[in-house]
C-alpha cells in the first residue's frame, strides 16, 4: 500500500523540504516543536474521527429528517481503514504547519494543530471541508496568538529549489489531477505582477525575484492544490485560484501584507461551496488515486455499487 | 500492543528531541574585541525604530567629499513636515553598533589539577575608518514642492513627481548633480507614489554650528511598507556594498521577507593568534559566509533584547539614548520592550534587484556573533589528569585551525604555522615575569 496513496508522496516531499530547510537553508527550527505538532495533530485527528460521528448523531437526533442519512456516514467513519488513512492527512497538515509556521512557544503549535484539524470537522458543507486545515491553522495562530509567524523568505529564490518543487509538486498534482488550479493560480499572478513590473518600469530581473520565491512556489504546488478542500469542477476550480491570484497580488502590493498568499486562501475558501453549487462535480476521494482498491481514475464518482466498503466520509 | 509501541516510539522521539534541543546556557565568556563597522570602508548605517506602522528612520552619515556637495535624495512613503525631521546624534549609532557589534571572547583553561576557575584578560582594539551613505539625485518638471524647510545644518526638500523625466530636470535645474541613469530608477517609486526626501546641508548653519562632521538625518512617518530602497544606491555602482540595518521593535526580531535571512556563523572555537587580527578574521568569515549564501542572503548578526547582553560588547544603551535612537514607545520605567536585530547586508545590483523588504516577529531568540579563544594551561602539571590534557591539547588546536580555515578560507598550512608561533610565545616561562 506504500506509495500507492498520493498522500504518501505527499509526505514523502513535505518531510524531505523539512529535511533540506533544516539542512541547507539555516532554519531556526525548533525539533521540540515539529513534535508538539505533529502530535497535536495526529492526536487531534485521531479523537476527532473516533468521537464525532457519535457526537453529530447526538446532535442530529434533534432533527430526525437527517438522521438516516447520518446513520450511514457514522459506520463508514468507524472504519479502522478510514482512520488510518486520515492520519495521513493529519500528517501532511503537520508537515505543512512545521514548514511554514514559526513559534516561540508550545502552545501557539497546540492551537495550531488542533484549531487545523478541527476545522476539517467544524467547518463543512454538504460533507466537504473547505479550509485548507493547514492554512487554517496557520491564519488561527497569526490571529490568536502573540507569537506566531511565517517566514516568507525563508526558502530564498534559488532555480534548484523552484525545479525541485516543481518536479516534486508535479508529481503530486498529476496523481491527484490538480495541475489546473496551480496552473491558473502562477499564471494569474505572473500576469498581474508583469504587468505591475513593466507599469512601475522596473527592471525584469526584479520580476523573477518576485516569482521565484520558494515560499509562493510550495504554496502554489502543495497548499492550494489540496484536492479535498478546494472546488470540484475544473471551470470552478480556475475562477477560484484566479481569485485567489489577484487577492494576494493586492495584498501584497497595495496593503504590504507580507503573508499575503495564507490571507487570501483563507479569505476566499468559503467561496468554493459557491462555485460547488454552480458548477457540479464528483467529490474528490481520495482512494480513487489507489488503483489496487479501484480502477477508478480522473474524477469518476465511486460507484455506489462498488462492493468494497468504501468510506465515503474521510477526512 | 499496537497503541503500547506507538507510545513507545513517541517517547523514544521525545527523549531525543529533548536532547538535541539546543542548550540555554550556551551564551557566556569574557568580551575581549569587537568587528563593529569601522571595518569596511563604505558602510551605510541605518537606524530603524518600528511599533506597527510607526517608524523612525535615522540614516548615518559619512560623507567625505566637499560639504557644498552633499546632496541626498531617498524615497519616503509620505510627505514629511518639518516636525517630522530631526538631526540626530552620531554618537548614538556607534553605540548600537558598539553594543551589537560580533564579538571574541576568550578563556584560559585552568590548571587541569585543580578545580576549574575561569580567568578573563584583555581588550583588543578595534580598527579604524566610517560609516554611511546614501547618494543619489534627481529631477523634473510636473515636479511639486512638497515642503521646504532647514533643520540643523541640512536643507531639506520633499518632492512629490509626475514623471521621471521631469524629476531628473528639475533636479539638475535647482543645481543637484544626477548619475546618469537615476531617471530610470526614478519612475518605479514615482508611480508607486513615494516621495521624495532631498537633503543638502546648508553651509551657513554648518559652519555656525562649527560642527566637524554631517550629523545623521532622522524622519518620523507612519507607513504600512516596512521598507528600504536600496535600488537608488546601485545606480552606478556595480561593487559590494554594505549596509548595517538596526531595527528596534517592541516585540522580537526582524527580518527581511524577500530575501533570506541567514546568521552569520558562531560560537565557534578558533586559535588564540586571531586575537590580534579579529577584523581581518571577521571581514574574511564574513565573505567567505556571503558566498557560501551565493551572496543574495542578508546576515543577521545580532539579535537581543536590549535590556541585557552576554557578554557585553558594550553597555546596553539608557533608555535615553534609546529615544535619542528613535524608540517612541518606552514606558517611563524600563526599556525590556526593545529588541534589537543588527542585518549585515552586502549587496549588489545582480544579486539583489528588488528593495528590502522587511517584517517584524515575535521571534526572542536571542543571538550574537561570537567567536571563542582558549587559551592552554601554560603552568606546571603534575599530575595524571594534566598529562592527558596535554595530550589532548594538539588535536584541540588542530580543531581550531580547521575551523578558522573553513570559516575564512584562509590556508591551513598559515594557520598551523602562525598557530605553533602563538603556542611556543606562550609557553617560554621567562615570559611569566618578563612579558
Amino acid at each position: 500500500m506504500i506509495l500507492q496513496d498520493a498522500r504518501d508522496y505527499q509526505i514523502l516531499f513535505l518531510s524531505l523540504f523539512l529535511i533540506l530547510g533544516i539542512g541547507t537553508r539555516d532554519w531556526t527550527l525548533r525539533p521540540d516543536l515539529i513534535l508538539v505538532v505533529m502530535l497535536t495533530c495526529l492526536v487531534t485527528q485521531w479523537i476527532a474521527v473516533s468521537i464525532w460521528p457519535n457526537f453529530k448523531q447526538n446532535l442530529f437526533n434533534l432533527l430526525p429528517l437527517q438522521e438516516n442519512r447520518l446513520r450511514e456516514s457514522d459506520s463508514c467513519l468507524a472504519n479502522p481503514l478510514s482512520r488510518s488513512l486520515s492520519l495521513r492527512s493529519a500528517m501532511i497538515t503537520a508537515l505543512s504547519l512545521s514548514l511554514l509556521l514559526r513559534a516561540d512557544s508550545y502552545t501557539t503549535m497546540v492551537i495550531a494543530g488542533s484549531l487545523a484539524i478541527l476545522s476539517k470537522f467544524l467547518f463543512q458543507a454538504s460533507h466537504k471541508h473547505f479550509f485548507n486545515p493547514a492554512n487554517f491553522g496557520i491564519i488561527s495562530a497569526l490571529i490568536l496568538t502573540p507569537d506566531a509567524w511565517v517566514s516568507p523568505g525563508q526558502w530564498g529564490d534559488d532555480w534548484l529549489y523552484a525545479l525541485l518543487f516543481a518536479g516534486t509538486g508535479g508529481m503530486v498534482l498529476k496523481r491527484v489531477g490538480r495541475w489546473d488550479t496551480t496552473a491558473a493560480f502562477l499564471g494569474s499572478y505572473a500576469l498581474l505582477e508583469a504587468i505591475r513590473n513593466i507599469w512601475l518600469g522596473w527592471t525584469w530581473d526584479v520580476y523573477w525575484h518576485r516569482l521565484m520565491s520558494g515560499s509562493l512556489l510550495l504554496f502554489a504546488l502543495f497548499m492550494i492544490t489540496d484536492p479535498r478542500s478546494i472546488p470540484n469542477a475544473r471551470s470552478s476550480r480556475i475562477v477560484w485560484a484566479t481569485c485567489i491570484a489577484v487577492l494576494t497580488f493586492i495584498l501584497r502590493n497595495q496593503f504590504f501584507v507580507s503573508t499575503a498568499v495564507f490571507w487570501a486562501l483563507f479569505a476566499l475558501a468559503p467561496l468554493s461551496i459557491l462555485l460547488d453549487f454552480i458548477w457540479s462535480a464528483p467529490r474528490f476521494s481520495w482512494l480513487e488515486t489507489l488503483p489496487n482498491v479501484f480502477s477508478t481514475s480522473g474524477e469518476n464518482e465511486l460507484s455506489d455499487a462498488n462492493p468494497v466498503n468504501i468510506p465515503k466520509h474521510e477526512f | 500492543m499496537k497503541l503500547f509501541r506507538i507510545l513507545k516510539t513517541l517517547l523514544i522521539a521525545f527523549i531525543a528531541i529533548v536532547c538535541f534541543a539546543p542548550n540555554a546556557w550556551g551564551f557566556c565568556g569574557f568580551y575581549v574585541a569587537k568587528a563593529d563597522t569601522k571595518l569596511y570602508n563604505k558602510a551605510s548605517q541605518v537606524v530603524i525604530a518600528r511599533d506597527g506602522s510607526r517608524t523612525v528612520l535615522t540614516m548615518a552619515n559619512d560623507f567625505q567629499g566637499d560639504i557644498k556637495d552633499f546632496a541626498i535624495v531617498v524615497p519616503v512613503p509620505v510627505v514629511l513636515q518639518q516636525e517630522q525631521v530631526h538631526v540626530g546624534d552620531p554618537k548614538i549609532i556607534e553605540r548600537l553598533d558598539g553594543f551589537s557589534a560580533p564579538r571574541l571572547v576568550e578563556y584560559f583553561d585552568s590548571n587541569p589539577c585543580e578545580v576549574a576557575r575561569p580567568r578573563l584578560l584583555m581588550q583588543a582594539s578595534p580598527r579604524a575608518a566610517q560609516a554611511l551613505g546614501d547618494r543619489a539625485e534627481e529631477s523634473a518638471l510636473g515636479v511639486t514642492v512638497e515642503e521646504r524647510f532647514t533643520v540643523g545644518e541640512y536643507d531639506i526638500l520633499i518632492l512629490s513627481a509626475k514623471e521621471s523625466n521631469g524629476l531628473e530636470t528639475w533636479l539638475k535645474l535647482n543645481g543637484y548633480r544626477i548619475p546618469q541613469g537615476a531617471n530610470q530608477l526614478l519612475k518605479p517609486y514615482i508611480r508607486q507614489n513615494m516621495k521624495f526626501f532631498v537633503a543638502k546641508v546648508n553651509l551657513e548653519e554648518f559652519e555656525k554650528a562649527g560642527y566637524q562632521f554631517l550629523r545623521p538625518l532622522m524622519m518620523a512617518y507612519e507607513s504600512s511598507k516596512f521598507m528600504l530602497p536600496i535600488r537608488l544606491g546601485m545606480i552606478n555602482s556595480t561593487s559590494e556594498q554594505d549596509l548595517i540595518v538596526y531595527v528596534l521593535s517592541p516585540k522580537g526580531q526582524t527580518e527581511v521577507t524577500n530575501y533570506r535571512t541567514v546568521k552569520v556563523p558562531s560560537d565557534a572555537e578558533i586559535p588564540v593568534f586571531v586575537k590580534n587580527e579579529f577584523g581581518d578574521f571577521y571581514k574574511s568569515m564574513f565573505q567567505t559566509a556571503y558566498g557560501r549564501e551565493g551572496k543574495k542572503a542578508t546576515f543577521l548578526e545580532y539579535a537581543w533584547d536590549m535590556g541585557s547582553c552576554d557578554p557585553c560588547s558594550a553597555e546596553p544603551l539608557t533608555p535615553e539614548e534609546l529615544k535619542k535612537a528613535g524608540v517612541f514607545w518606552l514606558n517611563s520605567d524600563q526599556s525590556s520592550n526593545v529588541f534589537i536585530t543588527r542585518l549585515h547586508v552586502r549587496y549588489t545590483r545582480d544579486k539583489f534587484p528588488e528593495d528590502l523588504m522587511f517584517q517584524e516577529t515575535s521571534n526572542r531568540e536571542s543571538f550574537q556573533g561570537r567567536y571563542i579563544l582558549r587559551h592552554p594551561f601554560t603552568g606546571e602539571i603534575k599530575c595524571e589528569a594534566g598529562q592527558q590534557y596535554k595530550r589532548s591539547l594538539p588535536a584541540r588546536l588542530e580543531k581550531e585551525a580547521q575551523t578558522l580555515a573553513q570559516l575564512t578560507g584562509w590556508n591551513i598550512q598559515d594557520i598551523r604555522k602562525k598557530t605553533n608561533v602563538a603556542q611556543t610565545q606562550e609557553a617560554f616561562f621567562w615570559r611569566n615575569i618578563w612579558p
